[in-house]
């Protein structure tokens, strides 16, 4: 069960991974971008982690809270990329305090869904759509949520981007992950941990 | 009296903002340009709350128009989140020629819908 603190440990997890990772996001996103993803998800979730000292009546009022002060905060095109994802994952989490896996899946694929419409981006163009909708097709709760996330992250390098910044870069975006893949499992990696 | 249409430019750049509404200015004076360029503290990004902000200072009527990339998405981000009363459409095409041809069209008192449809003959 994912409850509301559950989903606030979850943030504060993804805030120090993301603290931690701060470099080689942004470096990932210097090879094949404009070097700023490190920085702006830093910036994001540092303002998330403000918001979690507060009282939240059900996971949708948290949610929609994560993605309206990621979509003000982060910058660049993942703020309104996650932004609206934790925004329509609300819709799905709705009054609910706590959520199983079940309720959980459907509200990551509502989030995968807004990333993907608001992007105008599909699977296979590098991006965090690669990790967000192939982590959630199949997905049972017997998965090794990890391993399936990394290798989704691992297999963005070989791809070729055809969407978002690193489009500009055609060929040369060969041979590095895309950052906000690696962002993307992060963030993931933190709510499934707290799913159990 | 016709309305006229004001323009709202959003740019990565504030720079590029402003260079947009110099260029503007000698062309249509008589249109309001309000701008939505770079972040708050001046660094280059896009930011949907200065795009709110921008919105909030159109006085009826306004095309909405980014450069590249988040500029777009925070755009069309800020179009669906505005609840207010203010008309806004979002154009999405090369940004100094829109904003030129859409900047000369308000002037010459053209309505919103004539100047979406002149955009996407003209750009």
């Amino acid at each position: 069960m994912l409850t509301i603190d559950g989903l606030k440990e979850a943030l504060r997890n993804a805030q120090s991974e993301i603290e931690a990772n701060k470099d080689t996001l942004t470096d990932l996103d210097r090879a094949i971008g404009d070097g700023d993803h490190g920085i702006n998800m830093s910036r994001g979730f540092d303002a998330v982690s403000t918001i979690l000292n507060e009282d939240y009546d059900s996971l949708g009022a948290l949610s929609k809270k994560v993605g309206m002060t990621l979509m003000a905060k982060v910058g660049g095109a993942a703020g309104p990329l996650y932004g609206s994802a934790f925004v329509k994952a609300a819709t799905a989490f709705g009054d609910a305090t706590e959520a199983d896996f079940s309720l959980v899946k459907s509200a990551l694929e509502e989030g995968s869904a807004s990333i993907k419409a608001r992007g105008k981006s599909e699977v296979g163009q590098k991006t965090m759509v690669d990790v967000w909708e192939p982590f959630l097709t199949d997905l049972s709760e017997s998965d090794d949520f990890t391993e399936k996330l990394d290798r989704l992250v691992k297999d963005t390098e070989d791809m070729k981007a055809t969407k978002g910044r690193a489009s500009y870069f055609g060929e040369s975006s060969r041979g590095t992950i895309d950052p906000g893949a690696m962002s993307s499992a992060i963030i993931l990696k933190a709510i499934m941990k707290e799913v159990d | 009296m016709i309305e006229i249409v004001e323009l709202i430019i959003v740019s990565h750049s504030n720079k590029i903002a402003e260079g947009i509404q110099d260029l503007l200015k000698e062309m249509a004076p008589t249109v309001p340009i309000h701008l939505a360029g770079g972040l708050e503290d001046g660094s280059i990004g896009t930011d949907v709350t200065r795009i709110l902000e921008a919105i909030e200072a159109v006085d009826k009527e306004a095309l909405l128009l980014s450069d590249i990339g988040s500029a777009t998405m925070n755009a069309e981000l800020a179009v669906d989140m505005y609840e207010g009363d203010k008309t806004v459409q979002f154009y999405d095409g090369p940004i100094v020629e829109s904003a030129f041809v859409a900047a000369v069209s308000s002037g010459n008192g053209m309505e919103l819908d004539q100047i979406m449809d002149q955009l996407q003959q003209e750009t």
